[in-house]
């Protein structure tokens, strides 16, 4: 091996003609990495790379191998978005492919029985970015010394974790595999792990296990306490391990890039994993680029700096609107503006609180004859011209014609433009008194004006809800638009004080059956349409309410259905009924779904799609298009 | 010499001619210098004003500007909200007298909107065959005017089925001049609202402490000092915050001038303190005193109006600040919020970057919002000067 490295060194050092040194420069070791390997600080990529690394065939997905070298810079909006390298970098134990179809990445290879029993094989020699080993210690330490350990988790296992309130079994079957066996399925464990936020299942026990007492010297470890400033040990704990965002510079990672800067800071360093799994078809370890530099800025003055140059990668703070302006930079900056398609149910939805304190209102919430009168008073085709150059798709909040269970009905689903039909709702429903300006009365006098949450995040609300405000207003209702913080939502929310928030519509609007339908459901507390309801669900009926509704009552019994199927077709089977209820019961009101996003990339990157889809989840931001992937060409 | 003297309680025998007697004779003035000399305060005042050009012009510019908001909605060639789809982000356009050399009166050229696909901007173009002629005194959109009367003439109106955006139009095809006349209705007043919370608690509250000095003065002086040594921009997000979310516009409107009024007495308060530092000890104070007088009434009657003048010059420097504070407030999301328009909710929703790349006239709010500050600031100037006229 060595006397291989030594030979290719000393080609490319002799061979100075272009094509000759670029086709040794194929199996050369990063540039970046020549002075550790050269102190012996580092083994050769050989040694580094698992026995079976993970081929990304690159001329498959119709791109190409590239080189090594650069650095790329990134804008986020603040501290907390260094999270975006643990989407965007998309190293998983299993993930979803452009297709988004699932492929071990981490894991060697996977196997489930029923959706019940679930076997991982490691890949051998597969490295901590320290160089330390990643076995199934790893696992086994996160499985009982983390996850069932008491102090460390009061209330038990995470709700990812259990299958009918029950826990899995853990089992180490040889030194590089591991299983994880419910009595009952739990179809949504794979897509956990290939979620933007994943669960975690394993952690570098090596370097945790000094914070944990069981292993750690109690006077250390106190030491560490004290200075850390934390309370106790699994305080302590929990922030030295934080994966999503990686705050902790001394974390081993298996991402393709490692956090170098410990926050707080203005500029975060994030440099190459030199033991990172996945080489190209040419036998080149990813990533290509060295380092990304994520640069600290604040959120409104994005999309000026990336028209400034001053990025290389971005779509994050960057909105349709700001195409025209990036665009118009592409001459002034080497920059490359393409349009993505986000994949959300709806760009801006309207969501009634059916759990609203007021009595009144929350009565009509709740009739679904309101909810469509709300829907079809809307002027879609206004909205789409006004901020979408018309180039959005009007739709009701439900998913994409990308997603193999899309069905035209969702899409119109109450979503035309029909005032006349929506005033006869109106009317049905008890509100036909009327002001003498128009306005209608509620039955008990008070007039019909609603008030609206919006986090004010964007101008891009503010004018569709500018809009709205004056559909509805031709059908006798009046709206107000309240700006409060995005964190106070919730809790506002369950306590009954918010009436209707707008937001955007269902998450993953490209879903295959095999993913989990829980945004149709009142599955969580963070969907405001049904806030107590979706906390009955979160909390295993603990706290909040059980659904009223029969409809949403079905939904959740659907869910639950779906949580125990164990064949494709069924869950195609359950998707179609959740998909048919939730549209034809208008619990969001959806306006445009499948806006473009613009993608801003450095014109010397090579590998960026000029097209793709945009969203959080399935596809983790760029995760799926895996950046590791992206190069420089230093000849462009 | 007793002799001399009448009675005890009999009136002292004297002489009284009846001979016209002119008091001035020994300086004998024409009737111009009387004019002058005698003069009142007010027309010393005026007449040193009018001196002040600047202080002059800008008064009346001011007096216009208030004369036009009250007729707001008949100035403005389209109401605050009327949209118009078909003419997203238009640019201003010019008006015109002239077409192939001959005169048609004022008229603008009718204009095609296409969309370009590659950089996705509407791009306008005149039709220099379509002359629309402006109209004046037409039926336009339809309004209520001060919310009572149903009316639709307006000053000038595009030809039918033609548009006019002499300033442009915003990213939902709104007239840009029209919400700046309607935004005036807000910022101008404002100001004076302001203006008279502020007025009202510097003149009570500095009079008090100037009067009575003591304690009193003591700790009025010690709250305007931490008052003042709050940064207030910080203070105003504070208060503007407090206001409770649910409060329809009119009342955030009316909670957003009590708090930039609330703020803003402290310096009205020492001037008001320290002037009547200096009267109270006047014999006329003393006279009053001694008549038996309440100390409102010797503050209200006797002290304030012997430097009223002085009161509304400073006053008139302070309007400025906060027509500037609301539009800070606004700008920064805290103040008003639409449908309620000012200055700054405009100038706020044109603070993106593409604004000023493509569409710099939705910054036109600006001009206004200087010149008004600019005017007030002069005008002060020349008040504070005609105050003390004699100097």
């Amino acid at each position: 091996m060595i006397t291989r490295r030594t030979v290719l060194g000393m080609l490319a050092a002799t061979c100075l003609s272009p094509p000759l040194a670029r086709a040794a420069l194929a199996l050369e070791e990063p540039e970046f990495l020549k002075e550790k390997l050269g102190d012996g600080a580092l083994p050769p990529m050989a040694e580094r790379l698992p026995k079976v690394p993970r081929v990304v065939n690159l001329a498959a997905m119709d791109r190409k191998p590239g080189q090594y070298g650069g650095s790329a810079r990134m804008i986020i909006g603040s501290q907390k978005d260094i999270r975006l390298m643990t989407i965007n970098g998309y190293a998983r134990l299993v993930g979803f492919d452009e297709h988004l179809a699932l492929q071990p990445d981490i894991l060697e290879s996977f196997d489930q029985i029923e959706n019940r029993a679930y076997t991982f094989r490691l890949r051998e020699g597969h490295r901590w970015s320290d160089g330390h080993p990643f076995t199934v210690d790893d696992f086994a330490y996160y499985w009982e010394d983390v996850l069932n350990n008491k102090e460390m988790r009061p209330r038990g296992l995470p709700l990812d974790l259990l299958s009918e309130g029950k826990p899995p079994r853990f089992e180490v079957i040889d030194p590089l595999t591991v299983r994880y066996t419910w009595d009952v399925p739990n179809p949504d464990f794979l897509l956990r792990l290939a979620s933007p936020q994943p669960l975690t299942l394993a952690l570098p026990a090596h370097y945790m296990k000094q914070f944990h007492p069981k292993y750690a010297d109690p006077e250390t470890l106190k030491k560490l306490i004290e200075d850390s400033g934390s309370d106790d040990w699994t305080g302590l704990h929990i922030d030295m391990s934080r994966t999503y965002r990686p705050e902790n510079p001394e974390l081993p990672t298996l991402d393709p890039w490692r956090n170098l800067t410990k926050p707080p800071a203005e500029q975060f360093i994030f440099e190459r994993n030199p033991f990172y799994h996945r080489v190209d078809e040419t036998g080149q370890q990813l990533p290509y680029i060295d380092r990304i530099f994520l640069n600290v800025s604040a959120p409104g003055i994005i999309p000026a700096k990336a028209g400034a140059g001053e990025t290389d990668l971005q779509a994050g703070g960057l909105d349709f609107a700001d195409y025209t302006f990036l665009k118009d930079a592409e001459d002034r900056y080497p920059i490359r503006v393409s349009l993505w398609e986000r994949t959300q149910g709806s760009r801006v939805a309207l969501l009634p609180n059916l759990n609203c304190g007021d009595k009144a209102w929350r009565d009509l919430f709740r009739d679904v004859r309101f909810r469509r009168a709300l829907s079809m008073a809307i002027d879609r085709e206004e909205i789409n011209k006004a901020s979408f150059f018309g180039l959005a798709r009007e739709s009701a909040d439900t998913i994409l014609p990308q997603s193999p269970l899309f069905k035209e009905e969702y899409q119109h689903a109450w979503a035309q433009f029909d005032p006349d039909l929506a005033d006869k709702l109106l009317d049905e429903v008890g509100l036909k008194e009327r002001r003498s300006d128009g306005l209608r009365l509620l039955p008990d006098g008070r007039p019909a004006s609603m008030i609206i949450e919006s986090a004010g995040e964007s101008t891009l609300e503010t004018d569709v809800l500018e809009l709205v405000t004056d559909h509805w207003r031709q059908v006798g209702l009046a709206l107000s638009v309240r700006t409060s913080q995005r964190d106070v939502f919730r809790s506002r929310a369950l306590g009954g004080e918010i009436m209707l928030s707008v937001q955007q519509g269902i998450d993953n609007g490209i879903p295959t059956p095999d993913m989990s339908p829980s945004a149709l459901a009142p599955t969580g507390d963070e969907q405001l349409q049904w806030p107590v309801w979706g906390l009955h669900y979160l909390s295993a009926e603990q706290k909040g309410e059980a659904p009223e509704l029969p409809e949403a009552k079905r939904l959740v019994e659907l869910m639950r259905q779906w949580k125990r199927s164990s064949s494709t077709a069924e869950r195609e089977t359950i998707w179609t009924e959740m998909l048919t209820i939730y549209t034809q019961q208008v619990f969001s009101i959806g306006i445009v779904n499948g806006t473009l996003q613009p993608v801003v990339s450095n014109r010397k990157i090579r590998n960026v799609p000029e097209n793709g889809l945009y969203g959080f989840d399935p596809t983790a931001f760029m995760g799926v298009y895996l950046p590791d992937t992206f190069w420089y060409d230093g000849s462009a | 010499m007793t002799a001399s003297l009448p009675p005890s309680g009999a009136p002292l025998s004297h002489y009284v001619s009846t001979a016209p007697f002119d008091p001035y004779s020994v300086e004998a003035m024409t009737a111009g210098q009387a004019k002058i000399f005698q003069a009142s305060q007010l027309r010393l005042m005026w007449w040193k004003f009018k001196k002040h050009r600047i202080a002059l012009a800008s008064g009346i510019f001011l007096l216009a500007l208030y004369l036009m908001i009250v007729v707001a909605e008949f100035l403005a060639p389209y109401n605050l909200h009327t949209r118009n789809m078909d003419f997203i982000h238009a640019p201003p356009q010019r008006v015109r007298l002239f077409h192939e050399g001959q005169l048609v009166g004022p008229f603008v050229y009718g204009r095609t909107m296409t969309l370009d696909m590659d950089t996705l901007r509407r791009v306008y173009a005149d039709d220099k065959s379509d002359v629309q002629r402006l109209r004046f005194f037409c039926s336009g959109d339809p309004y209520k005017f001060w919310g009572i009367w149903e009316a639709s003439t307006h000053l000038v109106c595009p030809a039918k089925d033609g548009e006019f955006f002499a300033l442009g139009t915003d990213r939902l095809g709104r007239d840009v001049l029209s919400r700046i006349i309607y935004g005036a209705r807000i910022s101008l007043t404002i100001g004076l609202i302001g203006i008279a919370v502020s007025f009202t608690l510097g003149i009570v509250i500095g009079g008090f402490a100037g009067y009575h000095g003591g304690v009193i003065d003591l700790v009025v002086q010690r709250i305007i000092e931490v008052l003042q040594s709050i940064p207030s921009i910080p203070l105003w997000m504070a208060l503007a915050a407090i206001m409770p979310v649910s409060w329809s516009p009119i009342l955030v409107y009316l909670g957003i001038t009590v708090i930039l009024g609330l703020l803003d007495w402290t310096g009205l308060a020492r001037a008001v303190r320290s002037k009547l530092l200096a009267l109270r000890e006047e014999d006329y104070v003393l006279a009053a005193q001694l008549m038996g007088a309440r100390s409102s009434r010797i503050i209200g009657r006797h002290l304030v109006p012997g430097f009223m003048s002085h009161l509304i010059a400073s006053a008139t420097i302070t309007i400025p600040g906060m027509i500037l504070g609301e539009t800070a407030l606004s700008f920064l999301g805290l103040g008003l919020r639409p449908p309620i328009t000012s200055w700054g909710i405009l100038l706020t929703e044109a603070r993106s970057v593409s604004v000023i790349a493509f569409y710099p006239w939705l910054l036109y709010p600006m001009i206004p919002v200087i010149l008004v500050i600019l005017a007030f600031n002069f005008l002060g100037d020349g008040l504070r000067d005609a105050a003390d006229p004699y100097k």
